[in-house]
């Protein structure tokens, strides 16, 4: 099953601004990253005037002095052995944008039609489906120009593709490791679940090292077609001096069911825009994440909840640890467009507030074009509350103790809406050791 | 045998004086019950045992074997051997009563040493089964969501896991029907003994038909107006809080 | 039921008339710098004012429309061919009798001075630029309470005038106060002595009576340490087929432990744009509550205000509007806090009808080190039609462990089996949907006068009527 990169780029670090290099992919996907690359440098960069990047520190999103990536050195085990999940469906490592491994792990998936492989590799073997579904939903939440860099730089990829009726219970696995300083890399997800298949995914990004600048500029599509689930979980633990733009779609059919789950530990600036897209009745989509802010990071969150069609449902619950000098920003919108009858759409973000210095931004938001839905919001912030630290310290529990237990059950809340139990308790354990 | 003693307590809230030089003391191996009507000053004196931040003791002291706990963080005095029932237990969203409990008795442990999970859990099961409590109960949210009944039986299981030296039961019967009574009443039966003090602070003379005191403190205005044996609470009963008002304070103090 | 219909058609447009009354000071159409000489000239006003105008002037010009998040409607809005000052002349009446005939007809239509000899401390009536009509219960300005026009105000109480006018809000704040800093005129100035509560209210009545007509006035109202104070307008206009503008700003000062409420209820025409800055400053431990009703209007663009600069400081918005068929109701509230323990609170409730559209606009902002400060928000939408739209969209900063925010949203419609309930005892639909939407607001009408809340509810029915076939 394991296939070689498609190289794509010389051995010389080269500014991302010298635009695509060389490829061995197909001429169509050439003449795409082409005209993404002019595109791309046509599109001014972010102001903050723009009502999108409304509070972002977009002086974080110059793109002066990042190079391609160069090649990994040393061993990408030691970083995916201990973030591992035990007996996944497969599992593909990509090292600063090189394939390392891909592996589908369960033999019986392959004889089922399932396919788990890279992008480079869809490329040559699928291409219809690539032509079909490749960044074909639009960019709405503002970082079009980020979408065309992906677009015309992507290299390292997954393509997911589970057939009709297919029941996976085990997640995939895939990792995404960056090393050197000033590297880039363009992770891509592609996923499409067939009718009443089901299937999740567990993405991890990581940094090498923790002080290293880099730049991920990465995008995910989702397609679930009539009665699939698809549970997409991300842990994002990229260098604390790191730039991470992601660019999450999903497109939910009928009676559908989507759930997005990142975690969010790394980088200096972290923009997630998360849109996702009922456009069949009886679509679900539920979009969570947990961020936990220190030191002067930047977690800049914009949702799209976009409910097309009648009877469909979405849940959006993102909540918020800020420490020392740290920023959230959640910009969310609700949006049910004409003829969407009893939509049932509900978005909460709560922020807690650990430190004098921190700051929380919330604008959650809703546009409602039909009259028959329910449709609320809510917005929190604020800090552990004094009645509840008394109780724990009532208990023998000294202040700091139960400040932190106060903060991770905060934060354990998302996760534990995770149906899976044995992914929550992984998870539990996941974010239990970078607390 | 270990004792605490009020010494001529005076506390304020919000400029407000609730307790008005109050002196009252316990041991180990006995049960106290303080009565009072509402506005009386019995919570306050529970949460000021316990060191609550909004009161601000203006005068007297409070000794643990002779020891003042009034400069003592709450979980330092918690940690010391003295617990609370809270009247009204706070929701803990997200922090499970099995990892809520762990962390209160590791905080008991020496550092280094871990805490017996094993050990841990047979001990919990025991205790929740004496209180008639479920299973599943442990990997709930601590208290949330939890009925009236569900929080006061959540607090005499923290009672017994943590093992105090004294335990001040604030209005823990307020709220509970007969049955959920009969079954916290039967709790804090097992945990009484000689090596424990226990305070129930109660409005009504109920719930001291299945927890017998051996003394009686009837509460006014800020004050220990009345002492006496288990009998008190019964003339309490018959004679209403009213018939207070006739008495003048006498002296305090139990023993 | 055809009764109740007739006197509906009389009623429902209650400020659907006008009376021709011709204009004896017009600064024609257009803005340009010789538009603001002419005002300036015709009011006789000192140098220092015609210096800001034209500043004011500039600032305009070079301010884009916010259409980049405001609706394009601001599109339909030809500033070019916009009257911005046309008055009758002579300064305001102290007596109704001493008002011109054919504008004071208007007014008695309107029921004004029938209101004020029932229950007004005060009245005000503006009628295109100028106020026609001033007059304060003797026993109000006895206790030291100014009440008079800005144009009078910024001449006979320059001292007062100086120190907080355009203080609260910059010329330069939004594109239309820098419009109305350049043409301002007419509009209220209030001063209430230190400790001096003012037990009636004190009203002003806006009135645009003219086509293709800016209403610009400016109002200043402070009440220094101590006092109270109430403060209601009420707006009109005739129904024309172009658009007509209303773009006041109003600022408000409490001083030190003072209180000012001040209430609007608009009842404009579909043609009228309102596009309205209104702010206030509360200093320590004082209040200020804007009560605002807002019914009618092409667009409304409306976002009261509190800079909450005291210690302790309470900052309220209380906010109703129903988007008719056609309407666009924007609006909103801005809450900043700039000192310990103070709270804030906002309670916006909108109804949709037909293709109406009622937008939540908020911004709460809760700066660094701040201790004790909590901003409450909620915003219930209600939608009557299919092809109602509502939208919100707040914006909440807020730094550090002290403070404390919240903020909830939900979106409804009339409950059917309700509607059903209703109709089954005997209601028309229409008069159950009444009730229906009056019960949604009703927490909120009960904040206002008692005379403004039977005429809100009125006209909430009137609005309710129209809107089920």
């Amino acid at each position: 099953m394991a296939q070689g990169a498609v190289t794509m780029t010389s051995t010389e670090l080269s500014s991302i601004l010298s635009g695509p290099g060389q490829s061995s992919a197909p001429g169509w996907f050439k003449e795409l990253q082409a005209k993404a690359w002019e595109e791309f440098e046509a599109e001014p960069l972010p102001t903050r005037s723009n009502e999108l990047w409304r509070f972002s520190s977009v002086k974080n999103l110059g793109l002066d002095g990042y190079v391609a990536a160069p090649e990994f050195s040393g061993d990408p085990f030691s970083l995916t052995r201990p973030r591992e999940f035990p007996q996944p469906s497969g599992r593909i490592i990509f090292a600063n944008d090189s394939l390392v491994t891909a592996e589908l792990l369960d033999p019986a998936l392959e004889s089922a039609g399932v396919i788990f492989t890279t992008l480079a590799d869809a490329l040559k073997k699928h291409p219809d489906r690539l032509r079909e579904h490749f960044m074909a939903q639009s960019v709405r939440l503002g970082s079009a120009k980020f979408a065309s860099l992906h677009k015309s730089l992507v290299q390292a990829g997954i393509f997911i593709w589970i057939p009709r009726g297919v029941e996976i219970h085990n997640p995939f696995e895939v990792f995404h490791l960056v090393q050197g300083d000033w590297t880039t890399v363009f992770p891509h997800t592609l996923i499409i679940a067939e009718d009443n298949s089901r299937v999740t995914i567990l993405e991890h990004f990581v940094s090498a090292n923790p002080e290293e600048r880099g730049l991920a500029c990465g995008v995910n599509d989702l397609v679930l077609n009539p009665g699939s689930k698809l549970s997409y979980i991300s842990i994002q633990e990229w260098s604390r001096n790191f730039v991470s733009v992601q660019m999450n779609s999903t497109l939910a059919k009928k009676d559908s069911a989507a759930l997005n789950l990142a975690l969010n530990f790394g980088g200096k600036y972290s923009r997630l825009e998360s849109v996702s897209r009922m456009v069949e009745s009886g679509a679900r989509s539920d979009m969570l994440a947990i961020s936990v802010a220190r030191d002067e990071q930047e977690f800049d969150q914009r949702t799209l909840q976009d409910h097309q069609k009648p009877d469909t449902t979405s849940d959006l619950l993102y909540k918020n640890a800020l420490h020392d000098q740290s920023r959230t920003i959640f910009s969310g919108l609700i949006k049910v467009e004409p003829g969407a009858h009893r939509t049932d759409a509900y978005q909460k973000v709560r922020n807690l507030l650990l430190s004098d210095d921190a700051e929380a931004n919330s604008m959650p938001g809703l546009e409602i074009l039909a009259d028959d839905v329910r449709c609320t919001h809510g917005a929190t912030s604020g800090q552990v509350e004094p009645e509840e630290l008394f109780y724990l310290k009532s208990r023998g529990i000294n202040d700091l103790a139960a400040k932190r237990l106060i903060a991770r059950g905060f934060l354990n809340e998302v996760v534990d809406r995770l149906p899976q139990e044995r992914l929550s308790e992984y998870l539990h354990q996941q974010i239990e050791a970078r607390l | 045998m270990s004792s605490i003693v009020i010494q001529e307590l005076r506390v304020s809230i919000a400029d407000k004086e609730i307790i008005r030089g109050l002196s009252l003391e316990f041991s180990t191996g006995e049960v106290h019950a303080v009565m009072g009507p509402n506005g009386s000053g019995k919570s306050t004196l529970a949460k000021v045992m316990a060191g609550h931040p909004d009161y601000q003791v203006t005068g007297g002291d409070i000794l643990m074997d002779g020891v003042s706990i009034l400069e003592m963080e709450p979980d330092e005095r918690s940690r010391r051997g003295l617990f609370m029932a809270f009247q009204y237990p706070m929701e803990i969203p997200g922090v499970s009563n099995a990892n809520f409990l762990r962390a209160a008795l590791q905080a008991r442990l020496p550092e280094g040493e871990e805490l017996d999970a094993v050990e841990f859990y047979q001990r919990l099961y025991q205790k929740m089964d004496l209180l008639e409590i479920r299973r599943e109960f442990t990997a709930r949210a601590v208290n949330e969501g939890f009925s009236g009944g569900e929080k006061k039986r959540n607090e005499i299981l923290q009672l017994a896991m943590l093992e105090p030296v004294f335990a001040v039961l604030d209005e823990t019967d307020s709220g509970l029907d007969i049955d959920a009574l009969k079954v916290v009443a039967k709790g804090v039966n097992t945990i009484r003994g000689p090596e424990i003090g226990i305070l129930l602070i109660t409005h009504y003379q109920r719930l001291l038909n299945y927890i017998i005191p051996d003394f009686v403190h009837v509460m006014s205005e800020g004050r220990i107006v009345r002492s006496g044996g288990k009998e008190l609470a019964l003339e309490l009963e018959s004679k209403g809080y009213d018939w207070l008002k006739a008495v003048k304070p006498e002296t305090v103090g139990a023993n | 039921m055809s009764t109740k219909t007739d006197s509906i058609a009389i009623d429902r447009d209650i400020g659907d008339f006008y009376y021709n009354v011709t204009a004896t000071r017009d600064a024609g159409v257009g803005l340009t710098e010789k538009t603001i000489d002419y005002i300036v000239d015709v009011k006789k006003e000192p140098e220092w004012i015609r210096e800001f105008r034209k500043n004011a002037y500039h600032v305009f010009k070079s301010k884009p429309l916010p259409t980049h998040w405001a609706g394009d409607e601001l599109k339909e809005i030809d500033f070019d061919v916009i009257r911005y000052y046309l008055a009758s002349g002579d300064a305001a009446k102290r007596t109704w009798e001493e008002v011109p005939e054919d504008i004071k007809r208007t007014f008695e239509r309107l029921g004004i001075p029938e209101s004020e000899r029932k229950f007004l401390a005060g009245v005000e009536a503006q009628f295109d630029s100028e106020a026609v009509y001033s007059n304060i219960k003797k026993a109000v300005a006895e206790q030291g309470v100014i009440f008079m026009g800005s144009t009078d105000a910024l001449k006979e109480r320059p001292d007062l005038f100086r120190k907080w006018f355009g203080k609260v809000i910059p010329t330069g704040d939004n594109k239309f106060s820098a419009l109305n800093s350049a043409v301002f005129s007419g509009g209220s100035f209030i001063y209430v002595p230190p400790g001096v509560k003012v037990k009636h209210p004190l009203q002003a009545y806006f009135r645009i009576n003219a086509e293709n007509f800016g209403q610009f006035e400016r109002t200043l109202i402070i009440a220094d340490e101590g006092s109270e104070v109430m403060y209601m307008e009420g707006c009109t206009a005739p129904k024309f087929t172009t658009a007509t503008l209303h773009s006041a700003v109003v600022e408000l000062v409490a001083l030190r432990g003072a209180k000012i409420q001040y209430i609007t209820v608009q009842n404009w025409a579909p043609n009228v744009f309102n596009l309205v800055t209104k702010r206030g400053l509360a200093m320590e431990e004082a209040e200020i509550k804007w009560i605002d009703c807002n019914i009618g209007s092409r667009l409304t663009m409306k976002y009261p205000g509190v800079v909450l600069k005291g210690r302790k400081a309470r900052g309220e918005v209380i906010s109703i509007a129903l988007a008719g068929d056609g309407q666009h109701q924007d609006t909103g509230a801005k809450m900043i806090h700039a000192a310990d323990e103070t709270t804030s609170n906002i309670v916006s409730k909108s109804i949709s009808i037909g293709k109406g559209r009622a937008t939540y606009r908020g911004l709460v902002h809760v700066p660094k080190h701040l201790k004790g400060c909590k901003n409450n928000t909620e915003c219930d939408a209600l939608l009557i039609n299919a092809s109602s739209r509502t939208d919100t969209y707040p914006a909440i900063t807020v730094r550090g462990t002290g403070n404390s925010t919240q903020h909830e949203a939900s979106v409804s419609q009339i409950n059917a089996e309700q509607i059903f309930y209703m109709q089954q005892r005997g209601l028309s639909e229409g008069q159950a949907m009444s009730l229906a939407v009056n019960g949604f607001v009703n927490d909120l009408v009960s904040q206002f006068p008692m005379e403004y809340s039977v005429e809100l509810k009125r006209l909430i029915d009137l609005e309710m009527e129209g809107s089920v076939g």
